[in-house]
């Protein structure tokens, strides 16, 4: 680290012009960190407290910074994912850094290299309390920097650093140097970084933090690696954060911890964070086996229980901000061909992706899944993904479709050591790995035929979550609606709160169709608040209620309802401007087949597929021809002023 | 006399008791100034809080050249603000290294326990922080003896 570092201050007269020295909206540290890479220049800018009601944080934020500045120069269309006027925004949100459970939140938002359109995932850790400490509410990052740069952020200390040195270096890495070269240990520093897959632009790279803390969905680590910045660097910062009743917060904060150490729907959750979906889900054929090839799992499975899970590991809690879960734990082997070695409790979807999905189902593979699930982590791709390419590319080979010759190797069911070559492969850029790193569905595309068919997959470029959706609808209907490329509705979290049905018919295509809808909004609120999706498995009455403390006002679970579903209109709007139609709005082929076997067997979702999409269409107020928010949807969420846009001006 | 106990297993490292005790202490959320603070140990996989043990010899009252620092109904030693001249002294003298100096207020400042209701204890999730009687005040001499003897049975 001896050349080229520019350094840049919150403080020149220019840049802190605009920014004001104290927040005056308690519960945040009232300004944006803008950083443009292509003129190496970072500066402080203030947002005023009407904006940050009507926007929050997180996706909220993110999505109006993203429809005010991706529009091309020529303002048809918008910037493509790997063009420098793409914004890569890193949000917090009022509740970060506070002593609500679970709050270190960020929303990565941008233009995401998996769908190319509007793009919303979160990660934890140490980052949004960092952050936040430093006086910044979140990092806009535009531009692209010649060489490998990473952001270095101390208090009003802003540096773009050379990070020549760190380039080729995994996520852990990164953040083992960063944490050596700067003296600061623990918490004292939070590290968001990309490994090699980033680098090199894999379709489905992931940004990686803290040891474990993933914001894995379309693309963002390429959007990332794209511009050249290895990392993004903050020292816990030293100022104040003011908000309005404290007490009340905490009490708040303690009420929501109560209800999730208690409440039926979310104790297990608090015992043992997501470990116990793998039999969970296995009960209702949501548990993704070898590709979607079957939804039986063998006699064993109670051996994939959560606490056969965790028994056979040194464990050690690894805590996100405030949180008093016993959920996110680092682990060490105690034996085979990688002990001693130090790893990330795997959440479910590690375990259905780098383990399930890809036929690792015997019990004495579980240390081998957890070690492949941070090595994924470290380069930094996507697990769910990553589990769909690795396990088609399985049941490829083993059908013919692809070759050993075309491939280089063999790559069996279950093959943990294959499985990570190929990742090494993927995240390189190397041989048939190049056309893997372009994400399962052009992959699919390229290879054609019936290896096509075998694929799982969204026509929009995403990829699901991991899971076997054809037991669970909502999500399949969800994500494939969705501007941004993952969930936009997310999972029932009492829903008779808002006005849904406890439960409703699993198979009944309207009345999936009719929750989904209906449910809509909850989760861009909570992702705008810069908390955990797993800490707020609560009332919307309970986190407005922490808000409210934290910031003075009086929102209620309409506001929060209504806040989401405008959010939603506006990635829309977004995600429109790209060229975003209904056509895409379809699973693959295998994704949406009917189950051969297992609880959900004989369930077809395609048959029903286009009059969930209708009643879906009918129920949000969209158009179904076109995709557009109608003018009254628009003008009863408070967009008057998009209508002309979308609708023209007549409208 | 009832003091901070302080069990390292159980801290996971989330660090709420540093935003309750900035809270207690200064009115704000700002861990720079909780008078409690937690370290990292092995790499990045263990947890400890450490504050003032409130020592029955209090070295900081005894370097204090202006008898700025008392002791308090909790029987903890507590910096007083109207006398305190910011020498540092005490920060100094303290072997644990939990006197310290906000340049800010150019005073030192300690664990005062909250007045007898320590925030970081109620903010503990894990209990890995309690607040409890004690037979002896200098617990972390008691507390060091257990866990070398331990380590020294695994050598």
């Amino acid at each position: 680290m001896t050349t080229a570092t520019v350094r840049t201050s919150a403080n020149v007269p220019k840049a802190a012009k605009g920014a004001a020295a104290q927040p005056a909206q308690p519960g945040f540290a009232g300004k944006l960190l803008r950083v443009d890479l292509t003129k190496k220049r970072c500066w402080a800018e203030a947002w005023s407290p009407a904006e940050m009601q009507e926007l929050l944080g997180g996706i909220g934020l993110g999505a109006m910074i993203l429809y005010r500045e991706t529009k091309t120069k020529s303002g048809k269309g918008n910037v493509s994912w790997d063009h420098p006027d793409n914004r890569l925004i890193l949000a917090t949100g009022p509740l970060a850094g506070l002593p609500v459970w679970g709050t270190g939140g960020l929303t990565v938002v941008t233009i995401g290299a998996g769908t190319n359109g509007p793009t919303s995932t979160q990660a934890n850790g140490f980052f949004g309390t960092n952050l936040k400490y430093c006086g910044y509410d979140a990092i806009v990052i535009q531009g692209q920097s010649k060489d490998w740069v990473y952001l270095y952020i101390n208090d009003d200390t802003l540096e773009l650093r050379d990070a020549r040195d760190l380039a080729g270096k995994d996520t852990w890495e990164t953040q083992d140097t960063l944490s050596g070269k700067l003296g600061l240990t623990g918490h004292q520093l939070s590290v968001y970084s990309i490994g090699p897959a980033g680098e090199n632009l894999c379709r489905f790279a992931a940004i990686q933090g803290d040891y474990g803390h993933v914001a894995s969905k379309n693309g963002v680590g390429a959007v990332m690696g794209r511009k050249k910045l290895k990392a993004v660097a903050i020292v816990k910062g030293t100022k104040p954060l003011a908000v309005a009743d404290p007490r009340g917060l905490m009490q708040a904060a303690d009420d929501i911890a109560h209800a999730l150490k208690t409440d039926p729907g979310s104790k297990s959750l608090y015992e043992y964070g997501t470990l116990p979906g793998v039999v969970n889900l296995s009960k209702l054929g949501v548990l993704p086996i070898k590709n979607y090839t079957t939804n039986v799992p063998p006699a064993d499975i109670t051996e994939w229980a959560a606490p056969k899970l965790r028994e056979g590991f040194d464990h050690r809690g690894h805590q996100c901000n405030a949180c008093g879960m016993h959920h996110c734990h680092m682990s060490i082997i105690r034996s085979g061909p990688n002990k001693g070695q130090t790893i990330d409790e795997p959440e479910y979807e590690g375990w259905s992706g780098a383990g399930w999905t890809i036929g690792a189902t015997r019990p004495d593979q579980i240390a081998d899944v957890a070690w492949l699930n941070t090595q994924l982590d470290r380069a930094c791709l996507d697990v769910n993904e990553f589990g769909w390419i690795c396990g088609w590319v399985m049941e490829c080979q083993e059908k013919g479709y692809i070759t050993e010759q075309q491939l280089g190797f063999k790559l069996a069911w279950g093959d943990i050591k294959g499985a990570h070559r190929l990742m090494e492969m993927i995240s390189h850029r190397k041989g048939f790995g190049n056309i893997l790193a372009e994400g399962v569905k052009r992959a699919a595309e390229k290879i054609g035929g019936p290896a096509k068919d075998c694929a799982i997959y969204f026509e929009k470029g995403a990829a699901p979550r991991g899971h076997d959706h054809r037991g669970r609808w909502e999500e399949m209907l969800d994500v494939a609606t969705a501007s941004t490329g993952t969930m936009e509705t997310g999972n029932p979290t009492f829903p008779t709160e808002v006005g849904q049905p406890a439960r409703i018919n699993p198979y009944d295509g309207e009345q999936v169709a009719h929750y989904v809808a209906g449910l809509r909004g909850r989760k861009n609120f909570e992702d705008s608040l810069g908390v955990c999706i797993f800490t707020v498995r609560c009332t919307l009455e309970l986190i407005c209620r922490a808000l409210n403390a934290a910031t003075g006002w009086n929102w209620t679970w309409a506001d929060a309802v209504r806040f989401g579903r405008r959010t939603a209109a506006i990635n829309r709007v977004v995600a429109l401007r790209g060229g975003y139609t209904p056509a895409i709005e379809k699973p693959s082929k295998r994704y949406s087949s009917t189950p051969v076997d297992g609880p959900a067997k004989g369930q077809s979702i395609a048959a029903q597929w286009d009059k969930m999409i209708d009643v879906w269409y009918n129920d949000v107020g969209y158009d179904r021809k076109t995709g557009k928010p109608l003018p009254e949807t628009l003008r009863g969420l408070g967009l008057d002023w998009l209508v002309p846009e979308v609708w023209g001006k007549k409208a | 006399m009832k003091v901070l106990k302080i069990t390292p297993e159980k801290c996971t490292g989330c660090l709420r008791c540093e935003l309750a005790c900035s809270y207690m202490q200064t009115g704000q959320y700002q861990p720079a100034k909780s008078v409690i603070r937690v370290s990292p140990f092995e790499g990045h996989t263990s947890y400890a809080p450490y504050t003032c043990t409130q020592c029955a010899e209090g070295w900081c009252m005894t370097a204090c050249p202006v008898g700025a620092i008392t002791i308090n109904v909790a029987g903890a030693k507590d910096v007083r603000d109207d006398v305190c001249v910011g020498c540092k002294l005490c920060t100094i003298a303290c072997p644990y290294g939990t006197a310290f100096y906000d340049p800010d207020t150019r005073k030192a400042f300690k664990c005062n326990l909250c007045g007898g209701d320590p925030a970081c204890a109620s903010a503990c999730p894990t209990a890995a922080i309690t607040y409890e009687d004690t037979a002896t005040v200098d617990w972390i001499g008691d507390f060091a003896a257990h866990r070398a003897g331990r380590l020294l049975e695994t050598v």
